[in-house]
């Protein structure tokens, strides 16, 4: 079989789409179910003990914007993959 | 006969009139076929001159402005404060209030002084530049990734800086060390990654607000981008207090490990 022949821009393109959809998707999965699981336990807290309602706020905000980052380093990957792509010069040249 | 008073149907009204608006702005954009800027021209920033080898985009000539806007407020409410404070200088007064409570609980000192300066300027500077993009004409500085890896940077070099003024230089290298030697690659990998957390924090939340934006507005440009834009008011103003958070809660690190010990 000769490989030089398959039409690779498209084959790119469509891993590319592809990729990009399912990583997106799996890539929020763990993140959402960790925010999930410290929104629960603040919530917890704070239903027990409110009058300590305003430490354990800023604690659960701080740990949701940890747990955020890893949601926006998968966006981050996805955005290079879609529009600036470093492989794309070795199927589209230049 | 459903029984519904004026206000309910007033308010009913309404949402019909906004929503047919938006689909005759889908049908006039869909007929006229007027192509819209492709979502990638959008969100990056362009070139507007270059200086010898220096090249000055978009992103800088907003910051400019910021700035200038700023520096003219400060200057003249700075001037017109008064013993009993009027409708400006009291939210002005909250903020300095909002930012002195956030240093002292998470760096730990009651003498906010020396940390006001800088933690006051970034969550100013970082509020108002993601709120900049909802003003027509102006494009908020956040989404260039140089912008945010800037103010990451400035943490990145005033951590250690308040970490030596309170403690010594052998105080603060000492705690790279403690309580083993084994700890100072992980130290120093987490300050590095802690840097680029940042940067990524920022810049990929407010980056996804602009796109989603964008979408929206190639879709239907005239009403439909309008939720997402108050929504973006909230991300914009929770992201300048995460940011803010996290530097006091990284400066406190450098520095309470004085008074422990």
């Amino acid at each position: 079989m000769d490989w030089s022949t398959l039409p690779w821009d498209k084959i790119f393109v469509l891993v590319t789409v592809l990729v990009a959809g399912l990583g997106i998707a799996m890539g929020i999965i763990v993140p959402a179910i960790g925010q999930a699981i410290v929104a629960y336990s603040g919530l917890k807290a704070i239903s027990r003990q409110p009058e300590a309602g305003d430490r354990i706020n800023s604690i659960v905000l701080l740990s949701l914007a940890m747990l955020e980052s890893l949601a926006i380093y998968v966006l981050a990957v996805i955005l290079i993959l879609v529009f600036a792509n470093p492989m794309r010069t070795y199927i589209f040249g230049g | 006969m459903l029984k519904m008073n004026k206000k309910t149907l007033s308010m009913i009204i309404v949402f019909v009139i906004v929503i047919a608006l938006a689909l005759i702005s889908f049908q006039i954009r869909r007929n006229t076929g007027f192509e819209a800027e492709p979502v990638a021209n959008e969100i990056t920033p362009k070139i507007v001159f270059t200086l010898g080898a220096l090249q000055v985009t978009s992103t800088v000539i907003n910051t400019w402005i910021m700035i200038l806007a700023l520096s003219i407020g400060a200057y003249f409410l700075g001037r017109s404060f008064k013993v009993r404070p009027t409708m400006i200088q009291n939210a002005i007064e909250w903020l300095v209030q909002a930012v002195e409570n956030i240093i002292s609980e998470n760096v730990g000192t009651k003498n906010t002084n020396k940390f006001l300066p800088i933690v006051g300027t970034l969550a100013i500077f970082i509020g108002v530049a993601n709120l900049l993009g909802l003003l027509p004409g102006l494009q908020s500085p956040t989404p260039d990734i140089n912008t945010p890896l800037a103010m990451a940077l400035i943490v990145f070099f005033s951590v250690p800086y308040f970490g030596i003024r309170s403690q010594g230089l052998w105080g603060y290298l000492k705690h790279y060390v403690e309580p083993i030697f084994l700890m100072l690659p992980i130290e120093i990998a987490s300050e590095i990654a802690r840097t680029f957390s940042l940067t990524f924090r920022l810049f990929g939340n407010i980056l996804g607000e602009e796109i989603i934006i964008a979408i929206l507005f190639v879709i239907s440009p005239f009403i439909v981008p309008v939720p997402m834009m108050l929504f973006s008011i909230f991300t914009g103003v929770l992201q300048a207090y995460i940011f803010t958070l996290l530097t006091c809660v990284y400066i406190g690190g450098a520095v309470k490990a004085h008074q422990q010990s």
